[in-house]
């Protein structure tokens, strides 16, 4: 009894001088303040967002913690985070993906809105486009004749039944838009269209985006639908691969940057979304990243065609996204029956 | 069961010695453990703020050098001519450059760069940095007084440059003419740090936002990096239990860069366990200890109380032989030596206890000796009173049935018999006498009334009567005997008296002493009092002007008494 008595304020002090080496961190002097932060999703590549990231760092002094993600994982993320939000910013992802979740994102008209091309803005502001990403037929120089593939109808010759390559709409948002894209410009009713190209795809789609490239200058498919961004940067680091903008036309859905509604830093975030549409960022965009900003007075880099001279169909994002659910069933259902044979 | 929970005294002992060593030592080799370790933490701590400020100074010295450098072309007029695309001499300009940029040029390139960012003049020539964007990094970032230090974008990858330092420069009238670039490659930090934090250590320098600008080994930038700077964002600390490194930081004002020194841990969990282990010897060797000084103590304790202890035990199995060792000198022995006398004492009182059992024994053996045959005797005796009465001889037939009579008290089973009772066998044995002595003396009895039912032992005052006629009264005329009962003091006293010569000098007046042999009579009646009432009963006899006395002192006792 007495021992037990003693051995208490013994334990107590062995623990005292055990613990002696806990204390809080001293680089804690080092880290930013809150108002110094700015949280990021984003699901470009880090080639994409590192440079926009640390110029805005060193051009504001807002410390950035980005987190890099897939669009609907990330989207799926800020959904569930809704009551308390952990990122400030969604940066990337197509509108239509955005649109789904409308919910989730505060309006906010960025300084310069009014140079963006009205064609990419929200109407409510609920976003700030990024860049413009227009879908775009390639072809393997090697294997195709030039002017052989003009349009969309080329897709359902008999010729290039098998050898086209298409990422699964339901997977990948440009397959998605794609497809939408194609009902738009072809001639024909929507039923028919779908089974027609789903037969000349012979069932195949691939799993990604990124594999349409790889496809085509790898010669296992002859055409593919892309986005344009994607084929300039093959076709800059020197694939046997050319571009063609669809003659009976394309559409040209921007991805953006978000603010999302409740976020912890929101003058930060503002901040963020206006220098990424600044002149600067999209200059830089349209010179190192092969992709057409979303500004009037930021002319193409290079040989591009102004968007105005590319024939574009009257694409409404808003329509594709409500009715992205039947118009995937109705595809997969053909895609099916291909299979099937 | 009861052997392990009962708390014995050597468990105690050893108890008491592990708390007085073990804690001790624990607490000891706990503190020493802290002290050694805060100690070489200090010393490592120390040794990293030394050695992050000799990277500091050497830092200094290079953006001392650049400074001083951006400073003396900023005003240099052949430069901001140049510039201006005003006509100006290539080699003069170059010239003027290298002679500004002085030994600042081992430490990094220096190059100028006109409005469009267009590369002019270079120390260097790195063909990836022939245009820069003026509306982008460095010459966007570019102030007029001083030079900013932005980290490049892509620091890291091979070639390029890590750090970037940029002024604008003017000209007379103060309109801008281009830009000063320093750039500081891998190799010119590597020349410039290399061997100034320690050779177990890595250097790794960051950018005010924590970006990776410079490591010796460019891959551990780009891995640790980020993890310091997400450590850093939440608010934890940069070292992590599970890396085999700690990390210390400190910021170069001079740039804005922050220096992050990774060293190995001081104190790894390797040497801990070795410490631990050591420790933990310690403590067996410290119980082992304790447990041989309890046995040794308490074996030298144990041993004579054990001894003590069996002897006790000896003494309940009523062996009285035993004898407890007392050789030692301390309190033990003294204790030892009391028990030995206590024994002892113990034993010769059973031996007195014995001895006069023995003798009660030997009296009543004695007395079932003079019952021998008495049935006979009574009869022969009645057989006797009528023999005699037929033929007229009265003396034969009193004698005959006093005797009886007094036969038949002595074998009568009972022990104690009422004063009156003896009393009445005393008037027989008298009227004996008399016939036997011719009635050449008188008797008399004074027994009060009150006392006749108290119970005396049985043919207790016959001997003492029989004594002072046989022996009191020899060769005395007129001789008297009186028996006078009396109660004093709870006791009742019967005297027999004569009025004899007295007692024999070998009778001592008072209490009476047996000694041995001779009056027999008085001799029995002494024991059967003493044994029967205990010491402070028995004869008590005296010597009065006419004659002895021969007290008999008992307790009253009663019939309701003796029963219950």
């Amino acid at each position: 009894m007495k021992r037990k008595r003693l051995a208490a304020p013994l334990c107590a002090l062995l623990l005292l001088l055990a613990g002696c080496g806990a204390e809080a961190p001293e680089t804690a002097a080092y880290a930013p303040a809150e108002e110094e932060r700015l949280v990021i999703y984003t699901s470009h590549k880090e080639e994409v967002y590192q440079p926009i990231v640390k110029e805005f760092e060193e051009r504001t002094g807002i410390w950035v913690d980005v987190v890099a993600g897939g669009t609907n994982e990330l989207l799926e993320r800020i959904r569930s985070e809704a009551d308390h939000p952990a990122a400030d910013v969604m940066f990337g992802g197509g509108v239509e993906s955005l649109a789904s979740y409308r919910d989730c994102f505060a309006p906010y008209a960025c300084e310069g809105a009014e140079s963006i091309e009205a064609r990419f803005r929200d109407g409510e502001d609920l976003w700030t486009p990024f860049s413009a990403l227009p879908v775009v037929l390639v072809y393997n120089t090697k294997l195709v004749r030039p002017g052989r593939v003009t349009g969309w109808g080329d897709l359902l010759s008999p010729e290039l039944r098998g050898r086209i390559a298409f990422a699964d709409p339901a997977v990948s948002g440009s397959g998605f838009t794609a497809l939408a894209t194609f009902l738009l410009a072809a001639d024909g009713g929507e039923e028919a269209l779908l089974r027609a190209f789903a037969e000349n795809l012979a069932g195949k789609q691939l799993e990604g985006s990124g594999e349409v490239l790889g496809a085509v200058a790898g010669g296992g498919a002859l055409v593919g639908v892309t986005l344009e961004e994607t084929a300039l940067k093959r076709i800059a680091a020197g694939d046997d691969v050319a571009l063609v903008y669809p003659a009976d036309g394309t559409s040209c859905v921007p991805d953006a940057s978000a603010l999302i509604r409740g976020a912890a830093h929101e003058e930060n975030a503002k901040a963020f979304l206006d220098f990424t549409v600044s002149e600067a960022v999209q200059r830089l965009l349209a010179e190192q990243f092969c992709r057409r900003s979303v500004r009037g007075d930021v002319e193409p880099a290079g040989e591009l065609p102004a968007l105005e001279d590319i024939a574009l169909v009257d694409y409404d994002v808003e329509q594709a996204s409500g009715r992205r659910d039947g118009l995937l069933m109705t595809w997969a259902f053909y895609l099916g029956e291909e299979e099937e044979k | 069961m009861s052997r392990v929970a009962r708390p014995s005294f050597r468990r105690r002992l050893f108890a008491g010695f592990l708390a007085a060593s073990l804690i001790p030592l624990l607490a000891c080799s706990a503190m020493l453990l802290q002290i050694f370790r805060l100690r070489l933490a200090a010393d490592a701590e120390r040794e990293t703020a030394e050695q992050l400020d000799l990277v500091s100074r050497s830092l200094d010295g290079a953006f001392d050098a650049f400074s001083q450098a951006a400073g003396r072309l900023r005003g240099n007029p052949i430069i901001a001519r140049a510039l201006a695309g005003e006509a100006g001499e290539d080699t003069l300009v170059n010239n003027e450059l290298f002679n500004a940029a002085g030994e600042a040029r081992s430490y990094g390139s220096f190059a100028l760069y006109d409005l469009q960012g267009a590369r002019r003049y270079s120390t260097r020539r790195d063909p990836l940095e022939e245009q820069l964007s003026p509306e982008w990094g460095a010459l966007y970032a570019a102030p007029e007084g001083g030079v900013r230090f932005t980290a490049c974008e892509d620091a890291g990858s091979s070639g390029g440059p890590l750090l970037r330092g940029a002024a604008r420069l003017s000209d007379g009238m103060g309109r801008p003419v281009g830009y000063l670039l320093i750039s500081m490659y891998y190799d010119d930090f590597r020349q410039l740090l290399e061997g100034k934090y320690g050779a177990r250590n890595e250097l790794i320098v960051l950018s005010p936002y924590w970006r990776p600008v410079y490591c010796a080994q460019p891959s551990l930038a780009e891995s640790l990096a980020p993890r310091l700077r997400s450590r850093l964002l939440a608010g934890r600390g940069l070292d992590d239990s599970e890396e085999g490194f700690q990390y210390a930081a400190a910021r170069h004002e001079a740039s804005g860069l922050c220096l992050i020194l990774q060293r190995p841990r001081t104190f790894t969990g390797e040497t801990m366990r070795l410490l631990y282990t050591v420790s933990f010897g310690c403590a067996v060797v410290c119980v082992a200890l304790s447990v041989l000084m309890s046995f040794k103590l308490s074996r030298q304790m144990f041993r004579p109380i054990q001894r003590l202890r069996q002897g006790f035990g000896e003494v309940g199995h009523n062996n009285l032989d035993i004898c407890v060792p007392a050789e030692r000198e301390d309190e033990l022995g003294e204790l030892a030596r009391r028990f030995n006398e206590m024994v002892e004492a113990l034993k010769r009182n059973q031996e007195a206890l014995v001895a006069n059992q023995r003798e009660l024994n030997q009296a009543q053996i004695r007395m079932l000796q003079a019952q021998l045959n008495p049935h006979f005797l009574c009869n022969t005796l009645d057989t006797m009173k009528w023999i005699s009465k037929i033929n007229k001889v009265p003396q034969v037939a009193v004698m005959s049935t006093n005797l009886a009579d007094i036969l038949r008290f002595c074998i009568s089973p009972e022990e104690f018999v009422p004063l009156g009772r003896e009393a009445e066998i005393l008037e027989r044995y008298i009227e004996i006498q008399k016939i036997r002595m011719s009635g050449a003396f008188s008797f008399r009895v004074d027994l009060p009334e009150e006392l006749r039912d108290c119970l005396i032992p049985k043919m207790i005052l016959q001997p003492l009567v029989e004594n002072a006629v046989l022996h009191g009264l020899e060769g005395v005329e007129n001789g008297a005997v009186e028996v006078t009962a009396r109660e004093e003091a709870g006791m009742l006293r019967i005297t027999v008296r004569d009025n004899g010569s007295g007692l024999p000098p070998e009778l001592a007046v008072g209490r009476y002493r047996s000694r041995g042999g001779k009056h027999l009579g008085l001799y029995n009646v002494n024991t059967i009092l003493t044994k029967y009432y205990g010491d402070g009963c028995g004869l008590f006899l005296e010597n009065e002007r006419s004659g002895a006395a021969v007290t008999a002192a008992l307790p009253i006792r009663r019939e309701e008494e003796e029963t219950c």
